[in-house]
């Protein structure tokens, strides 16, 4: 069974809910910045809205734009990836413990803090009450998500789903990570996340809902192929699975016109992605594109929607090229490689349609 | 009790995020759940937990919240009447 991404949407340190960033990015030179907010007015109602909190309104409002104008069936599926869940309401509610010695506490910011409010409150805005599942695997999430949904397609058991990618930073748990290594200190320019020779990149925030469907119509942005995770592979099971998702497939390593790539001014993370090129890519384009929108947990789902973008516009801007400034004319197959630590890896193959 | 009630209603906004009303807009004699401010039950525990903290009132019986949330000058009215700060 094919599946076809039917639409795809995000918020971001982009501007939010379109594709401007395609012809227009802007370039942050912060360490830390937050997403840019939509005018959430037009999709949420301000009762509905008023207890959610941010990293939820940019869930709920990238979900009901993907399915804007949307005819038929209910939704089979809504399946989410987040890193760290509603961080921002989880603060607040341990604040507030601390703050009243554990006495007083309110509910909203509780009930509103698991992981999984973000996938139940998608589904109570869409009043669905199908499958609903939430996957919370660091560097991995979205990956997980998504292939939760490739499965059930694979088995017949839906026929669409609406899959997310959701994280939002707090200034505390940016400290937090700031600790470990995770933020380049001082300010952030392209050519230093390029060719970069210290740790860390900078900090996004991510929020992408895409639509899946079995059926190809005239509003298919380009089918996912097939895709595979693996845990700590080696360089020989990495070759093999690509050569077996490219067989699957009745492709070459020749068709694939660019390979997008996690690649975050992290010199750790990066090396990983340049070992990789030597031994399976060679001449095949390397597209990043975390040099615009930073770095998160679950920001591999933006690398799915920008992927997809491309093949929407039929064109790869050359700002997303990472190898040489010349842009990729009539793409027909993308290739998502992600690494999560040198330790999950991930291959998901976009097919023009 | 003119000065409490609009203090009330500039707190109910406040914990309740009520984005776009103001206490102008807030009729202090129409129900606050159900019909007018259209409330529920998490805001009902979340005016529990503002009639402690700013005001004192432990209520020891949840029953007596379908009174005293009847109305902003209803809860106003038990406010004078009980309130310990």
């Amino acid at each position: 069974m094919a599946i076809y991404i039917q639409s795809i949407s995000q918020i971001s340190i982009q501007e939010p809910l379109c594709d401007n960033w395609f012809e227009s990015p802007i370039y942050h030179r912060q360490r830390y910045v937050s997403s840019i907010e939509p005018n959430y007015k037009q999709y949420i109602n301000p009762m509905s809205s008023r207890r959610m909190g941010r990293i939820l309104k940019r869930a709920v409002t990238t979900s009901l734009n993907v399915l804007q104008g949307r005819k038929g069936n209910e939704i089979d599926a809504i399946i989410t990836a987040t890193g760290l869940g509603c961080i921002e309401n989880t603060e607040k509610f341990l604040y507030s413990m601390l703050e009243n010695n554990e006495t007083l506490l309110t509910p909203t910011y509780f009930i509103q803090s698991t992981h999984n409010t973000i996938s139940s409150q998608i589904a109570l805005e869409l009043k669905c009450n199908n499958y609903n599942s939430t996957y919370v695997h660091r560097g991995i999430s979205f990956e997980s998500a998504l292939f939760d949904a490739f499965l059930q397609f694979k088995l017949n058991k839906i026929t669409n789903a609406l899959v997310g990618a959701h994280d939002e930073m707090t200034k505390d748990m940016f400290t937090l990570y700031d600790k470990i290594g995770y933020w380049k200190k001082g300010d952030i320019c392209v050519e230093t996340l390029r060719k970069s020779e210290t740790l860390g990149s900078f900090s996004g925030e991510v929020a992408v809902s895409s639509f899946l469907s079995n059926e190809k119509n005239e509003d298919s942005i380009c089918s996912l192929a097939g895709m595979n995770i693996l845990h700590k592979p080696t360089k020989e099971k990495l070759e093999e699975t690509l050569k077996r998702l490219l067989e699957e497939n009745n492709l070459t390593l020749s068709d694939i016109d660019a390979v997008l790539v996690g690649h975050s001014g992290d010199k750790e993370n990066d090396e990983v992605y340049s070992k990789t090129k030597e031994n399976l890519f060679n001449d095949i384009p390397f597209v990043w594109y975390k040099h615009l929108f930073g770095e998160s947990f679950s920001m591999s789902g933006l690398g799915f929607y920008i992927g997809a973008t491309c093949l929407k516009k039929n064109i790869i801007p050359k700002h997303l090229v990472f190898d040489s400034p010349k842009e990729i004319l009539n793409p027909k197959h993308i290739l998502i490689y992600n690494h999560f630590q040198n330790s999950e890896h991930s291959f998901i193959l976009l097919s023009k349609c | 009790m003119e000065d409490l009630i609009l203090e009330l209603k500039k707190e109910i906004i406040e914990v309740l995020n009520l984005e776009e009303i103001t206490p102008e807009d807030i009729d202090s004699n129409a129900p606050l759940f159900g019909e007018g401010l259209g409330l529920d039950s998490i805001d009902a525990l979340e005016l529990i937990v503002l009639l402690e903290k700013n005001y004192g009132i432990k209520l020891e019986n949840a029953a007596q919240g379908k009174e005293i949330f009847k109305s902003v000058s209803v809860m106003a009215e038990y406010i004078k009447n009980n309130r310990k700060k």
